[in-house]
């Protein structure tokens, strides 16, 4: 026997790549914003999801998609705030949605009457920074009940993301969070990160999420 | 655990790559950059585990770490039978 050797050098993420190079392709050609929202488990990802819904899931011709690794527990909770479509993901144990994924979703949307997909990634710090969805921008959401040093802990995901959103913030009277020290570890990490502070529970600052969703689709709302 | 993915998809590329010839490989290649964001040993464990069922009949991975980001399938070691005249 004699051993041969084969010369492949072929990303791993290559496929996934091109997948979500075929859904940035797909929602470009409807007009359709895709937002990838990430952050660690309970940080308040569906309760602002269902204030947003409440809100401007019409006016903005919202979809979302929800990603879990069982349950469809989250897309029945915003179903509740919107006639708009809210499509889940359940990944059966996976980490992170990936591009295949976020493609199937799409064919149970109607990308004609949808103008902003926001998608609910799996609760996780670390595994879905490395898939690429097809998504415009990234969003983290940081609550202020967690530790201000999570930048720190988990790079690669702020490394990845174009904007934070600062949850809780009702909370801050109650929790020992330096929310300047969270921004400069950000920073530190990404100084491009664009930060919004709210509190789904109060209102406080939902306006400026609010505004940063209009302003996301903005550039091709006239197309 | 996003290594299980990782394993599944080196897999799917290095039977796409050896078709028939899958059976006879015994060695995988993988690089695995610093900065990839994939722990190597749990990747390794991983690849063991795919490797480990058919159409794949045991073949090992080879896990080196280069700097930088890189995360790829480079080399494939496949066993040929020698011809009779050898």
């Amino acid at each position: 026997m004699t051993v041969r050797t084969i010369e492949v050098r072929e990303r791993v993420m290559a496929r996934n790549d091109e997948l979500a190079a075929g859904v940035r392709a797909r929602l470009a050609e409807h007009g359709v914003v895709a937002l990838n929202l990430m952050s660690s488990p309970g940080s308040g990802k569906t309760t602002l999801l269902e204030r947003t819904l409440a809100v401007l899931g019409e006016p903005l011709d919202i979809a979302v998609v929800t990603g879990d690794c069982q349950t469809q527990n989250d897309a029945d909770r915003l179903a509740a705030h919107t006639a708009r479509l809210v499509q889940a993901v359940v990944t059966g144990g996976a980490c992170h949605l990936d591009a295949l994924q976020l493609s199937d979703a799409l064919d149970h949307i109607d990308l004609g009457k949808t103008r902003l997909i926001i998608v609910e990634n799996v609760g996780n710090l670390v595994c879905p920074a490395s898939w690429d969805l097809g998504e415009k921008s990234r969003v983290i959401l940081f609550a202020v009940t967690e530790g201000e040093d999570k930048p720190l802990k988990y790079p690669k995901m702020f490394e990845k993301a174009d904007w934070v959103v600062i949850t809780k913030t009702d909370l801050l009277p109650h929790v020992p969070f330096d929310v300047e020290r969270a921004v400069r570890y950000c920073l530190q990490i990404n100084p491009r990160l664009q930060f919004i502070h709210i509190s789904a529970m109060t209102g406080h600052g939902m306006n400026a999420w609010f505004d940063f969703l209009r302003q996301s689709i903005r550039p091709l709302a006239g197309v | 655990m996003h290594e299980l993915s990782l394993a599944i998809e080196i897999g799917r590329l290095a039977e796409e790559r050896l078709g028939a010839s899958v059976a006879r490989c015994v060695t995988v290649g993988v690089e695995v950059g610093a900065d990839s964001g994939v722990e190597p040993s749990a990747l390794e464990f991983c690849l063991e585990a795919v490797l480990s069922y058919p159409p794949w009949t045991g073949a090992k991975p080879a896990i080196t770490r280069p700097g930088g980001d890189a995360l790829q399938l480079t080399y494939l070691e496949v066993e040929d039978d020698d011809s009779p005249n050898d």
